[in-house]
């Protein structure tokens, strides 16, 4: 069952045009897997392409190249798309970073988290849309004095909660999360945190965890890409890519996670990361089982 | 880099003719689809004593008996050479008869405009730079109240006290019989229609301003721009107003149609001699070939002012300008 | 010695609709020459509503009922809009978080730079300008200085914008940098790079720095001293060893808790439960209690004062008055401790 694999990402490549000016390649040749009921953490800076990749998995974007098999129907063919429509859009599930702009103002907390369920005609298995979206609330650690309020009356937490129970809702097989909490306080990320871990234990889903730094992936996710300009630097279980970071890109992000320890924090150099260190042109080497580091001319 | 700008430039013109092509046929079409009788406007009282034999014969004279297709097809040929036929009402060539008026109403829209576009600028501006005291609060309510009032409205109650009431100003016309050379008389006879002009858009767009103004003093460069040193009006003046500025002159050169529109009701109120009373005489009294070149001649206004909004949009921001560069030069740290 | 900015007892008020919203609440601090104090506090703590007040760039609705500001000795609390330009930018200036909203998207990098320094010193000539523009942009990092200056911000990165909000707040020599928040928009990699950067031109210029974040994790690198700041009010300072090494307020423990770094190999991270107080109507005692898992019955009904741990080191708490019984703190002594 754990080697059972949900999303298989092949050669995806996304080109952005510009006008009539040439184009931006936003995903380069990318290819992943995740696992069923595994966390894969995407980790990379603004421009990597994350969010680009995030979309094309949720058929937000049409890659250019490549393809994307999800449950065995490939995301990139319009006709099986078609033919698995309702399957595709309940089981795959987007949480955005900006919950002031993701969640509809006008519209109360239940009826943001019912909304879905309305869509696709589900019978709510606890009579109404109220109950259900109270205990979806519930789920997620929000108590039902929340039902009637308006997004902007909640807190960033508490929104990207609501943001959570929405997606819940309809019981996906992946979760995709394009920075959930970045835009969050460290002490309120940390409940976030531990609140994905929580419920992935109890469902069993897949998550796709982007985030643009290193530091709590590792408390999350199981394996993580590191994404540079477009391309995959290095992919491995997150113990193994925090031990032995190979790829210097890797090395930089980690060497950013600040250390709560002054005279340890002070005296630390950090290693930075240009271009020049390392080439784009290499291809994927396999280090160790499941650890891949992208080495010039495919020589390790 | 040449060959593209001229490659955009020759697309622009392109649509602008074909655009031009597409309301000529409508208004045609439309024009002869509405009631009424086109031979009233030529001879006048005389149509009703005609005999039918007499009216075939006037109305083949006018070519008006032909399919509309055939109609459209000639009137296209002959207004390729630049012959768009002759007023029924006046008898005289159509351009002749516009070129007369066209001064009238491009010296009323001309200045009403640039009253309205400076007048505007400065209300707008002292209006946020005394953001929500006194003076802000009183300019927004009266502001507010007078562009609520019609034009037509507005320019009768300003006969009824300025012409009728006091007798300072006269209410009619653009200038008085055997005063056409005089300068002071045309001005004179110029303030009514303009102050209504003016009045009647002025507020709208120095609220534009205003709130443009503002959302832009709300932005993090005004806060760096005070925290550098500068003052709050430099700061208004200087970063904000050229921040403001591109919205303002693409939304005013949209809406230049929109004030001329206005000036056509003005000039019927006040019977001044300008295109806004011919379009009015004309579409009354089914002139339709007069009323065929107004229309294009509004149709390319509106077209040009648009061209002109997106060009000065594309020259004063610098993120449209460079665009393509933009994603070359980007620079990261070393 | 006689500390540059000396803060006392400041309280920010807000008038809405709704009520008076207790932004900054009875806060006391003083900052020396060269030194850097970092602010740290969860969003709407008041830490950036505190900058700005003393910097004067509150909007209209804050009030200030109480507090003194003391620049070198001098009292500008009541000092009007005329006077405080004149100190701005010379006295103090401030960084932003948003590097690409603090800068006009419709002037170059080296006209906005230039303006900055045309301010202070308004008679310099073309040429003079234009070196002294290049020396900032030289000081804060910018490689090829003569040919980016030309450039307009939509051109530069992230981390190269905040550089040049660096130089146009640095263009008038401040004897006081505020810098809110300046790496959080930043990429990771990038705001270590300005940390230093900051660090460094404070050892440079002697600069005094006020240093705003909502992350403890990213203060041991620059910070003197540590002030953290909760509900409005600050309730743990002191120097960066001692909030480190020997965190007083349960506060404190649990933002260095919610830290992943400390918590590796853990099945859960610890966090603070609960959410922030409404300051519009803030609990009765200390804001904090109802988070506190150390809370003791005094708490809600009085709010604790600053106890003195050493002569650095205050925090607001009442397990440190010598009635209560001692806890054992879950955190601190660094990261070995």
């Amino acid at each position: 069952m754990a080697e059972e694999i949900l999303l298989d990402v092949r050669h995806l490549t996304h080109v952005f045009p510009l006008g009539r000016h040439g184009s931006v390649k936003a995903v380069d040749d990318l290819s992943f897997q995740i696992r069923r009921g595994e966390i894969f953490g995407l980790v990379g800076e603004s421009g990597s392409g994350k969010s680009t990749v995030a979309r094309c998995v949720m058929s937000l974007y049409r890659p250019t190249a490549g393809e994307i098999w999800f449950q065995g129907v490939n995301l990139c063919d319009r006709a099986a798309c078609r033919a698995h429509r309702t399957m595709l859009q309940r089981e795959r599930q987007l949480i955005f970073q900006d919950s002031t702009s993701s969640l509809n103002q006008r519209l109360k907390v239940w009826d943001i988290i019912a909304e879905p369920m309305r869509i696709h005609g589900i019978r709510p298995p606890r009579g109404t849309y109220r109950a259900e979206a109270e205990f979806q609330m519930h789920y997620v650690g929000l108590d039902a004095g929340y039902l009637d309020k308006y997004p902007p009356e909640l807190s960033g937490g508490q929104r990207q909660r609501v943001a959570i129970a929405r997606a819940l809702s309809m019981e996906p097989e992946l979760l995709v999360a394009d920075e959930p909490i970045a835009s969050l306080d460290v002490s309120i990320q940390a409940q976030i945190v531990n609140l994905f871990r929580h419920l992935q234990r109890e469902h069993g889903f897949s998550i796709l965890f982007i985030a643009h730094d290193l530091a709590m992936v590792e408390f999350l996710c199981d394996r993580v890409g590191v994404l540079y300009h477009g391309r995959m630097v290095e992919s491995a279980p997150t113990s193994a890519l925090f031990q032995r970071p190979l790829h210097p890109y890797t090395q930089a992000l980690l060497s950013a996670i600040p250390i709560p320890d002054p005279r340890l924090e002070r005296s630390r150099t950090l290693q930075t990361f240009s271009p020049d260190l390392a080439s784009l042109d290499g291809v994927l080497v396999k280090e160790e089982p499941d650890h891949f580091v992208l080495r010039e001319g495919g020589r390790p | 880099m040449k060959r593209s700008i001229l490659r955009s430039i020759g697309i622009k013109v392109l649509v602008f003719v074909v655009s031009l092509l597409i309301l000529s046929a409508a208004v045609f079409c439309v024009a002869r689809l509405a009631p009424g009788d086109p031979l009233v406007s030529y001879y006048g009282d005389r149509v009703e004593k005609m005999s039918p034999q007499e009216r075939a014969w006037a109305e083949d004279k006018l070519g008006l008996n032909d399919p509309l297709t055939v109609q459209y097809v000639r009137w296209l040929e002959r207004a390729v050479q630049g012959d768009f036929g002759i007023s029924y009402q006046y008898k005289m060539p159509v351009t002749e008869v516009i070129a007369q008026r066209m001064g009238n109403t491009l010296l009323l829209g001309g200045v009403g405009l640039l009253l309205i576009f400076g007048g505007a600028l400065l209300l707008g501006s002292f209006c946020a730079w005394q953001e929500d005291r006194w003076p802000d609060r009183l300019l927004c309510r009266a502001g507010t109240l007078l562009s609520c009032i019609p034009e037509f409205w507005l320019s009768l109650l300003l006969i009824l006290v300025f012409a009728m009431g006091i007798r300072w100003l006269p209410s009619s016309g653009a200038y008085s019989i055997g005063g056409e050379g005089n300068v002071g008389d045309r001005l004179v006879h110029l303030i009514l229609p303009l102050t209504v002009v003016v009045l009647s858009h002025l507020w709208y767009y120095a609220y534009l301003v205003r709130n443009r103004l503002l959302e832009e003093v709300r932005a993090d460069y005004v806060l760096l721009a005070r925290v550098k040193g500068l003052p709050r009006r430099a700061v208004l003046f200087r970063h904000c107003l050229r921040s403001a500025m591109p919205t303002y002159l693409s939304i005013l050169a949209i809406s230049i149609p929109h004030v001329l529109g206005g000036t056509y009701i003005v000039e019927t109120v006040f019977s001044y001699p300008g295109l806004g009373t011919l379009s009015y005489e004309s579409a009354r009294y089914q002139d339709y070939n007069l009323l065929m070149v107004l229309c294009l001649l509004s149709g390319a206004v509106v077209m040009l002012c648009n061209l002109a909004a997106q060009a000065i949009n594309e020259r004063i921001d610098p993120r449209i300008r460079g665009e393509r560069s933009g994603m070359e030069q980007e620079v990261r740290t070393p | 010695m006689e500390p540059v900015l000396e803060v006392r007892h400041l309280t920010v008020q807000f008038h809405t609709p709704s009520g008076t919203v207790q932004a900054v609440r009875d806060v006391s601090f003083s900052l020396h020459k060269g030194e850097v104090l970092a602010i740290v506090g969860e969003s709407g703590c008041g830490k950036s509503v505190l900058c700005r007040s003393i910097l004067k760039l509150l909007p209209d609705t804050a009030r200030l009922p109480s507090g003194t500001i003391l620049v070198n000795g001098v009292d500008i609390t009541g000092y009007g809009e005329r006077e405080m330009t004149k100190l701005r930018g010379k006295l103090f200036s401030m960084v932003f978080q948003d590097p690409m909203t603090a800068l006009d998207p419709t002037m170059t990098i080296g006209a906005q730079i230039a303006e900055a320094v045309r301010v202070h010193q308004p008679r310099m000539g073309r040429d003079a300008l234009r070196q002294r523009v290049l020396e900032l942009m030289t000081l804060v990092g910018i490689e090829r200085p003569a040919e980016r200056m030309g450039l307009y911000p939509h051109n530069f990165s992230g981390g190269m914008r905040q550089r040049s909000v660096l130089a146009m707040a640095l263009a008038g020599d401040p004897a006081i940098l505020f810098a809110d928040e300046p790496t959080t928009a930043l990429d990771v990699t990038i705001q270590a790079q300005i940390l230093d950067l900051l660090r460094q031109i404070q050892r440079q210029l002697g600069t005094a720095t006020v240093f705003v974040t909502h992350d403890l994790g990213a203060v041991a690198r620059v910070a003197d001293r540590v002030a953290v700041m909760y509900a409005g009010k600050i309730v743990e300072i002191g120097t960066a060893e001692e909030v480190f090494y020997d965190p007083r307020h349960p506060y404190t423990w649990g933002l260095l808790q919610s830290l992943p770094v400390l918590s590796r190999g853990r099945e859960t991270l610890p966090t603070i439960p609960g959410m922030p107080p409404d300051l519009l109507h803030p609990p009765k005692g200390d804001t904090f209690a109802c988070r506190n898992p150390y809370a003791l019955a005094i708490d809600y009904e009085e709010e604790p004062p600053l106890f003195p741990i050493t002569e650095t080191h205050f925090a607001a708490t009442w397990l440190l008055d010598p009635r209560t019984p001692q806890v054992t703190p879950p955190v601190g002594g660094g990261l070995h401790g």
